[in-house]
């Protein structure tokens, strides 16, 4: 049996899955502690099903936004040594910066060395404000980390007690911005996520569970526990990835579909193609800092179920939220209200708010009908334009080879998962409007739990290779060092990145049964470099992955009744 | 805020051949460069995905031969493609200016197309002033082209235009490819001195290549008046670039770039691909988005290496004087220049050297007092292998007069009604109608 966990800003969530169906959910408000919400949910899971039948346990946290936005973390300096290029003061950094004199090319030749009396001037400087924990960046270290190593090295001698960190650790991403926020962030909430993460485990060794437990990653496939305390970023904005796979949990296995979730005030909506979420193109930006996570190609409206209706300057206006419906007892009109009205949300009966929205119809001079049909209109309006721009982003994704500009138009889906409250009612609007398959999953009010309880465990690898400098290096942190043998054509090329993809797949605990262990090419390529008319050496470029997704499709039909908040 | 527009088309599936300078391997680090500065998180730069021209675009510019299709292959179709892209986008205002940042380069190409030159098949500025002036209605469009080649491709396609202004900055014919661009190719007599071209000495830095810009390019940008300046951003004036002389660096690059103001940059050639495409490349693009380039310097510079002669400072302090008084000059009208027969002829071999063809052309411009003038030419190719064709072709001017436009067709209804009789001397008859 699975156990998925999501801990949102409000609720936490939980769900144990058998085999194919649901066999409990449960809803608690989410406590100040997060390790204790989780504890909470896992222990009344435990509890009716016994723990030892549960053999994975999947958790999608905000954890990490959080202790960002507390501002408590750790006070962080970053090295830079940055080479020839962009002004590092026009650059977007997290926190505040030292440049360092020491290059490496994009081969990953030093072109100038690291001084170190430089280092030993900024770290005295950086201590004197009172920043303890350093991190090194320097631009090409995943191609080769040696400058990197030796500003670490230094550190670890000269100054013992401050805390430090490479970028090459965190992230192989070619872009040395976002390398570098990444080992600043990850120096400043590790402290805080070991704690988090030491909580769990001792929690649920008392409670006598002993399975494998996972993070919920921002691009929806999951991450080992020991593994998160190295990455721990990995997990940023999970609670998308959990809940466009929730969506998919009662859907066709190669479902191509939009996924609709509608909260409170906004409205998310994020692209699934053959059963796949869509990632973003560059990567996840917190709070306008680029960061080397990518995490679904998201797209928000600013709308959602609680949307305050209005009359202002004689027309119907949508505003920010004012409280809950006004059926429930909230002080305005909703866009929930309207579909009361509509008869599409049984919530409640339309008489509670025919005198509301009699009253707004009045005061503009017209029909309440019409006021309902107008809310409706921007709603859908704004959700077509929304919908309109997301997929033009996709379609619009850089290309760089002829393959990709030469290769079919890509195919829109038509066809939309709604979640949320009024996520019937609006699903149903939309069908009709635009002829759409609308679905409207079961147990919807815990979706993201049951997206984080089927998530698969992926792994992206791409390795780019270098015969002549006879060194490698991968888009993952640490991963990356000296070629032992020469890699001859694009078939040995794959071979090697095949071997470290196994290597690493034992590490990642990847499902051997569901992905056969047997990635998915996505690109290979080779370079012939030609230097005086002879070939020198190949630089070969391979990129393997298993995508993300959901491990099995659910039955609709729980074996018990569900309980704790679920509906079907 | 405005945004800088960039199509990156490394074609990283495309050579012409595994040995070739143009090979997948050309902008490799380039790419390297500018993904790893995270410059493209920058909101001042948008990325476009590339596309396709089609072949309307082509043969509104060239009389490829025997086709388009069999001149051309995908890479130059996005290649082209691309730099039309960033067009509309300019002309929509979703952008303040772009960086078609594509292989394979074009400005080799000329009107007629019997191979590659130069490594260059078709045209992408060409192809790309052609499509703004028949879809948005732009007249006047400048080139300056800053490769180190003569762009003599460009140059004989717009060499009768008096609405393009053409202006090549390069190292000297008589030391390098193509062996052309002297100061007398200054356009037909309907198109006088709107080609430009400013021969430079092996050796030139930073302060000669920006000099001529200054005292040469930009009064003569600023006579014509042009509605769009587009840059054919060649990138071999480098201090290391094997094929040529000439001592520029990427910051000499970067300020021409932010002194030109080009609307739309192309890249052309440059084969140093490493010590000075990622560098060079990246920046211009700093330069066209307003962003600090100073720290753009490459491993390699060395300032005492770097140091223009007096002799090369004499011989371009030369050319800037002879083009100043040039165009201070008051301009001969169109008619005298035509001479007394009222018609232009010119007849001459023009060498591909990747396809080692040998053209022979003959071309005949006549006078009109209302347009441009028809356009004639006739051409015959000797290959090395294929087949050898001869076509005749007629060109209708972007702003021709309806007498010009009339006659056009009834000279290209007599050469095919001679063809359908069995009397045709050519393989193929073309109408170019922009
Ligand atoms: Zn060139
Ligand atoms: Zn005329």
């Amino acid at each position: 049996m699975h156990i998925g966990v999501d801990v949102g800003g409000t609720y936490t969530d939980g769900v144990i899955i058998d085999h194919d169906r649901v066999i409990q959910t449960v809803k608690i408000p989410t406590k100040k502690n997060l390790a204790h919400s989780i504890e909470l949910v896992i222990a009344q899971l435990a509890a009716n099903n016994g723990a030892e039948n549960i053999d994975k346990i999947v958790i999608s946290t905000t954890l990490i936004t959080n202790l960002l936005a507390e501002k408590k973390h750790e006070s962080v300096g970053l090295l830079l040594l940055p080479g020839p290029g962009v002004n590092p003061a026009d650059l977007n950094f997290v926190c505040p910066t030292v440049v360092i004199r020491g290059a490496v090319d994009y081969r990953g030749r030093i072109i100038v060395e690291a001084d170190l009396r430089e280092v030993q001037q900024a770290v005295e400087g950086m201590l004197a404000k009172g920043i303890n924990s350093i991190a090194v960046a320097c631009k090409f270290s995943q191609r080769n980390p040696v400058l990197e190593n030796k500003v670490i090295e230094y550190l670890g001698q000269s100054y013992p007690r401050v805390i430090t960190i490479a970028s090459h650790r965190v992230s192989g991403l070619l872009n040395w911005l976002r390398r570098a926020n990444g080992a600043a962030l990850t120096l400043m909430i590790s402290e805080k996520y070991h704690f988090f993460i030491r909580q769990i485990e001792e929690s649920l060794a008392k409670m006598k569970i002993c399975c494998p437990i996972y993070v919920l990653k921002a691009d929806g496939g999951t991450l080992p526990l020991e593994l998160a305390l190295q990455y721990p970023l990995e997990s940023v904005f999970s609670g998308p990835a959990a809940s466009a796979l929730g969506a998919l949990a009662f859907a066709d296995k190669n479902i191509t579909s939009v996924v609709m979730d509608i909260g409170g005030t906004t409205t998310d909506l994020a692209i699934i193609l053959n059963g796949v979420p869509l990632l973003s193109e560059r990567g996840a930006f917190i709070d306008n800092y680029p960061i080397p996570v990518r995490g679904l190609a998201l797209t928000s409206l600013a709308l959602g179920g609680d949307t305050s209706i209005t009359a202002q300057n004689g027309r119907v206006s949508l505003g920010p939220r004012k409280g809950q419906a006004y059926c429930l007892g909230g002080p305005r009109l909703t866009i929930t209200d309207i579909l009361v009205y509509l008869g599409k949300s049984d919530i409640s009966s339309s008489e509670e708010v025919v005198g509301a929205l009699g009253e707004l119809a009045g005061s503009l001079g017209r029909k309440p009908q019409e006021i309902a049909a107008e809310v409706i209109d921007i709603f859908m309006d704004t959700l077509e334009a929304k919908l309109e721009e997301m997929f033009h982003k996709w379609e619009e994704e850089p290309a760089y080879h002829i393959w990709q500009v030469l290769s079919q138009q890509k195919k829109r889906p038509a066809a939309i998962i709604c979640l949320g409250g009024p996520a019937d009612g609006l699903g149903a609007l939309w069908g009709e409007r635009k002829g759409w398959d609308v679905q409207i999953p079961p147990y919807s009010p815990v979706a993201n739990a049951i997206g984080a309880a089927l998530a698969k465990t992926t792994l992206r690898l791409e390795l780019h290779a270098d015969t002549e400098q006879m060194r490698y290096s991968t888009n993952l942190g640490s991963v990356g060092g000296p070629l032992a043998t020469k890699l001859k054509n694009t078939d040995e090329a794959k071979q090697f990145a095949l071997s470290i993809f196994r290597e690493l797949s034992d590490k990642w605990s990847l499902e051997k049964d569901y992905t056969g262990n047997i990635p998915e090419t996505i690109y290979e390529e080779s370079f012939n470099l030609i230097r005086d008319w002879h070939t020198s050496g190949k630089i070969f470029q391979i990129g393997l992955q298993t995508p993300s997704g959901i491990q099995t499709v659910l039955h609709p039909c729980s074996k018990k009744a569900p309980e704790g908040g679920a509906k079907q | 805020m405005k945004k800088t527009g960039l199509i990156f088309f490394p074609a990283f599936d495309w050579a012409i051949s595994e040995t070739h300078p143009e090979r997948e391997e050309r902008l490799l680090y380039t790419r390297d460069q500018i993904f790893e500065e995270g410059i493209l998180d920058n909101p001042k730069i948008l990325e476009y995905k590339p596309r396709l021209a089609t072949n309307n675009d082509i043969n509104r510019v060239h009389f490829c031969v025997p086709d388009v299709d069999s001149q051309t292959t995908s890479a130059h179709f996005i290649s082209a493609g691309s730099s039309l892209k960033l067009g509309d986008a300019l002309v929509n205002g979703e952008i303040k200016n772009g960086f078609a940042l594509v292989r394979p380069p074009g400005h080799h190409a000329m009107r007629i197309v019997h191979g590659n030159r130069g490594f260059c098949n078709i045209n992408n500025e060409a192809i790309l002033v052609e499509y703004l002036r028949a879809k948005y209605g732009f007249k006047k469009i400048a080139i300056v082209d800053t490769d180190v080649h003569h762009g003599d491709g460009t140059q004989d396609i717009f060499y009768h235009d008096p609405d393009v202004l053409f202006i090549s900055v390069h190292q000297d014919g008589r030391t390098l490819y193509p062996g052309s661009g002297f100061v007398d190719e200054a356009g037909g007599p309907g198109a006088h001195l709107k080609t430009i071209n400013i021969p430079l000495p092996p050796g030139t830095t930073d302060e000669g290549f920006l000099s001529v810009c200054r005292q040469i390019i930009k009064p003569a940008l600023a006579v014509f008046q042009p509605e769009l300046i587009i840059n054919s951003a060649g990138q071999d004036n480098h201090f290391t670039d094997p094929l040529a002389n000439m001592k520029v660096t990427a910051q000499g690059y970067a300020k021409l770039t932010e002194e030109l103001k080009p609307d739309l940059a192309v890249l052309e050639g440059g084969y140093a691909i490493e010590t000075a495409l990622p560098y060079v490349n990246l920046s211009i693009l700093l330069a066209l988005a307003g962003e600090d380039y100073s720290k753009v310097v490459e491993p390699q510079y060395k300032p005492h290496e770097l140091k223009q002669s007096p002799e090369t400072t004499r011989y371009i302090t030369q050319i800037i004087n002879y083009w100043q008084e040039k165009l201070a000059q008051d301009a001969p009208d169109k008619e005298s220049l035509f001479g007394p027969n009222r018609i232009y002829t010119r007849r001459r071999n023009i060498y591909y050297d990747t396809d080692q063809i040998s053209e022979e052309q003959q071309e005949f411009v006549e006078y009109c007092p209302d347009c441009p003038g028809l356009y004639r030419v006739i051409s015959g190719a000797k290959k090395a292998y294929g087949r050898d064709y001869r076509i005749w072709g007629i060109s209708i001017p972007l702003y021709a007069c309806p007498h010009c436009r009339h006659r056009a067709y009834e000279l290209w209804g007599e050469e095919l009604q001679k063809k359908s009789i069995g009397n045709g001397a050519y393989d193929f008859y073309c109408l170019q109608d922009k």
